[in-house]
């Protein structure tokens, strides 16, 4: 009892610690006043292992450490003078979902039921040490668009019950629910979860989780399986409920994949097979919204319908939690961004005034350098410092701000065939590639069509829309969108820029290298150029990517 | 003779098409597909059709067979799904690093365990044999994270000999010279910690086959007849167990190719082993294919050389074999 007070105590000292530090740097830094980059030479250091992370983040070999997940590792971390956490809400949600395509699950009381049956702040409390967050919405915490006024939300076992014997439920004599105008008991089903050996947390809550809804007498029993045969039952449709977690982002667009109808299919999303048209018609509206109010709209009522409807119960959502050496200073954190964000690349540096570079440790090896196959979040994190986008997002508010467009407006335009969406982008005029050749509108053109021509699958969402590119001059670009939806905005303003000089050159995107190909306009570079703050130098598969400053940033302080 | 080898090799190019084509049919038999195991809403199913096509997934299993076939037998291996890179250019990047760890490892382990298993054999009873037993069984059961996590946290942490992770000392030293020594300094702990784990087995197979040996007739005799003890040990005993031990050894020589996805993941190592575990979780069929095709052709060609070699060591193979003949 007295550990269990004792790890409390200390984890409200970091949230305390945590908040008072972010608002600090809120107050002192915003990102557009931001100059930099200021560090001449940067590592990227592979080390995979989070025990070898936390000792070469405590010997002082890295200076910036993201994705801390094991509480054990934050509490070691936050003993140690020499290093600054910064906690942030994630845009990571971990839910149990059901199969709504079959009793019982079929019942929107049973669902509901359930809901109120899991105590999951104390699951969470247990289970991460405080690290992660009970979740009460279908959004992450940190997005935007999150509802905060959710009615189902705490743990009410006795309300639970209440519900199903309003909907004519009763209890056999072992305690198992009996469902209205039927004599027979409920059969057992199954939770699918990974196996403890892979994911020992998932694997613990699904266990709770199971024991809860017994509880309330839900047979359920766990069935723990390899993460890949879940996915292909999941895929299949073949399953009673599950546990999975889901990356989201600061959009709500998502939970049109997570709960429309028309996902509802093998392979799809909608997992659940929610079909309900009442949802329907909320997820179009936002999914099709003309502009941000109409989106804040939609989403609200989508959710306030999902907590109705329950699909899936949220569970929890992870703090992203980022260690950076104290011999750094200019650090950007917030309430959504840790420390490990390219802000900080930008602002970073020394507290002693002589500049040396910066270890920044990479958790796992960049599996590909190609910005057209490019998947994982460590390909991107390499990838970052090099290629930008038209707009980028505020680490503080997640409101998109400008970047390589200094202005840009969204509009609905009425044509022959129906309404359309353009877009209207105004580029910087001061920003030139690596290799120094200027940057225009001919590049944002080249790399929309080269995606959507290609039909990339990784872009394809993003560009299969775009219908017309003018460049009305070098500096002005419109693109119009086959329909009418605000997230083009962000489908578009947040692709990586590629130069056109290179990409026309490129006659096979899946297997061109950048990285080993000599630059046609400077030969001391390669073809992996971009507009970014950083300019890659070396990739030593395994060990380590290096990256110089870009003399010809834009944001450059002169 | 010359029949037991043509049979030999037809045998061993007859395994070779069974390990072709079940590599072929176990990795589709998985859950899942490659394009399946992505869960993101931001990668819409037509982004996934679209995807299964260029992977060439859409096209009927026969002809996929085929497509494979060919690719393992040009030894051109193709592009690998995950890292969209040649897979030739993958295994050749972690194949040194690899067989520098493991080939190392294995020596020193064979080495080592060897000498102080004969030297257990040779003391039974004493203080010599129990620690030797104690070692060996006390290195042989301990999980290598745990050994690896301790040795790490030692020798890398607290008392900073050796480096944390890599190959390589960032900024990496200019110079050949220098870059050797840095090599051998950051695999030094990982090929102790390996060789730490592995002298054991080695120890107390050589100790239980010498002391079995030593007490064979044509020992006493050799003493009887008043040989150097160094020749009764090198030159009988230690001869007469060396096939065993040479089998032991030929049969682990793939494994030092398969890698070692612990010790790779503790020590940050770009080896061979989280390649292919990564190939078969992520479904990377031509990684995963090629992989292991390469290690089957690796174990058969071991195995054919473990033969030759029983002639060289044991006079009564080759007589056995002329017999036949």
């Amino acid at each position: 009892m007295n550990r269990f007070w004792e790890k409390y105590i200390i984890l409200l000292t970091l949230l305390f610690f945590f908040q008072g530090s972010y608002c600090a740097a809120e107050d002192r830094l915003s990102p557009l006043k931001i100059t930099g980059p200021k560090v001449y030479e940067l590592y990227m250091v592979i080390i995979r292992d989070p025990d070898a992370q936390v000792l070469a983040a405590e010997k002082g070999d890295i200076d910036v450490l993201g994705d801390i997940i094991r509480p054990v590792d934050v509490e070691r971390l936050s003993r140690n003078p020499d290093l600054d956490l910064s906690l942030a809400q994630a845009f990571h949600g971990f839910f149990l979902g059901f199969n709504l395509r079959k009793s019982p699950w079929n019942m929107e009381e049973l669902r509901q039921a359930a809901w109120l049956a899991i105590p999951r702040e104390k699951i969470v409390r247990d289970l991460f040490s405080g690290y992660a967050a009970p979740l009460s919405t279908f959004l992450p915490p940190a997005s935007p668009y999150a509802e905060k006024d959710i009615p189902l939300s705490g743990f009410d076992p006795v309300k639970a019950r209440e519900i199903l014997k309003n909907a004519g439920w009763k209890w056999d004599s072992e305690g198992i629910l009996i469902p209205p105008g039927t004599e027979k008991s409920l059969e057992k089903m199954k939770l699918l979860s990974p196996t403890a050996q892979v994911a020992p947390t998932t694997a613990e809550l699904a266990s709770r989780s199971v024991e809860s809804l017994n509880d309330i007498g839900i047979p359920l029993e766990l069935d723990p399986m390899d993460f890949a045969t879940m996915i292909s039952r999941l895929n299949e449709h073949d399953f009673d409920t599950y546990v999975l977690a889901w990356s989201m982002t600061r959009d709500p667009d998502s939970l049109f994949a997570f709960y429309h109808s028309s996902m509802n299919i093998k392979g799809g999303y909608n997992i659940p097979g929610i079909n309900d048209p009442e949802l329907d018609k909320a997820l179009e509206e936002l999914r099709w919204a003309p502009d941000e109010r109409s989106a804040r709209e939609a989403s609200s009522l989508s959710q306030k319908l999902l907590d109705k409807k329950v699909p899936a119960i949220p569970i929890y959502s992870r703090y992203s939690i980022a260690s950076v050496n104290r011999r750094w200073k200019n650090i950007i954190k917030s309430r959504v961004s840790t420390a490990d964000n390219t802000w900080s690349l930008l602002s970073m540096e020394p507290v002693k005034g002589e500049m040396v570079p910066l270890h920044w440790c990479l958790s796992d090896e960049p599996r590909s350098l190609n910005p057209f196959s490019a998947g994982s979040a460590y390909d991107w994190q390499v990838m970052g410092t090099i290629y930008d986008g038209l707009l980028a997002v505020d680490p503080f508010t997640l409101e998109d701000i400008p970047w390589l467009a200094e202005e840009w407006k969204i509009e609905t335009v009425t044509r022959g065939d129906g309404e359309k969406t353009r877009l209207y982008f105004r580029l910087r005029e001061d920003v030139v590639w690596q290799d120094g050749k200027p940057f225009t509108a001919e590049d944002v053109k080249s790399t929309i069509l080269f995606l959507r021509d290609n039909m990339i699958p990784r872009y394809l969402d993003n560009v299969r829309d775009v219908i017309e590119i003018a460049i009305p001059d070098n500096y002005s670009i419109e693109i119009t969108m086959k329909g009418v939806s605000y997230w083009y905005l962000h489908n578009i303003g947040g692709l990586p820029i590629l130069p056109e000089h290179i990409i026309r050159n490129v006659k096979d995107w899946q297997n061109w290298q950048p990285s080993k190909l000599e630059n046609p306009v400077d030969k001391t570079l390669t073809q992996l150029v971009g507009t970014g703050p950083f300019v890659f130098r070396e990739y030593r598969i395994g060990e380590y990517v290096r990256f110089t400053r870009n003399e010809k940033f834009w944001l450059l302080e002169q | 003779m010359k029949n037991y080898w043509i049979k030999r090799i037809a045998s061993a190019f007859l395994v070779l098409g069974v390990v072709l084509i079940l590599n072929f049919l176990l990795f589709r038999m998985m859950p899942g597909d490659p394009v399946s195991s992505i869960i993101d809403p931001r990668f819409s199913p037509e982004a996934k059709e679209q995807l299964r096509k260029i992977y060439g997934l859409d096209l009927s299993l026969s002809r996929q067979f085929i497509l494979y076939a060919k690719q393992m037998i040009t030894f051109r291996f193709g592009i690998s799904f995950l890292t969209q890179r040649p897979i030739w250019e993958e295994l050749s990047s972690r194949i040194p690093n690899t067989v520098a760890l493991l080939g190392s490892a294995l020596i020193l382990s064979a080495i080592i365990g060897t000498l102080l298993g004969i030297k257990a054999a040779l003391n039974r009873g004493t203080v010599i044999e129990k620690i030797v037993l104690w070692g060996g069984a006390v290195s042989f059961s301990f999980p290598s994270f745990f050994v690896q996590l301790i040795l790490l946290m030692c020798f890398g942490y607290l008392f900073p000999i050796f480096p944390l992770r890599g190959t390589i000392s960032i900024p990496p030293p200019t110079g050949a010279m220098a870059a050797v020594a840095d090599y051998i300094w950051h695999m030094s702990l990982p090929v102790i910690s390996l060789v730490l784990l592995g002298f054991g087995g080695w120890a107390l197979y050589v100790r239980n086959l010498m002391v079995k040996v030593l007490g064979e007739d044509f020992i006493l005799m050799a003493k009887a007849k008043g040989l150097p003890s160094h020749n009764i040990i090198w030159g009988h005993a230690f001869r007469t167990i060396l096939p065993p031990v040479i089998t032991i050894f030929l049969l682990a020589l793939p494994g030092i190719v398969s890698g070692a996805v612990i010790t790779e993941t503790v020590f940050s190592l770009h080896g061979v082993g989280r390649f292919l575990l990564e190939s078969v979780t992520g479904h990377d069929y031509p990684a995963a294919g090629a992989a292991f095709y390469l290690l089957a052709l690796l174990t058969i060609m071991s195995n054919l050389i473990a033969d030759l070699a029983y002639g060289f060591v044991d006079p009564r193979v080759r007589f056995e074999r002329r017999g036949k003949r």
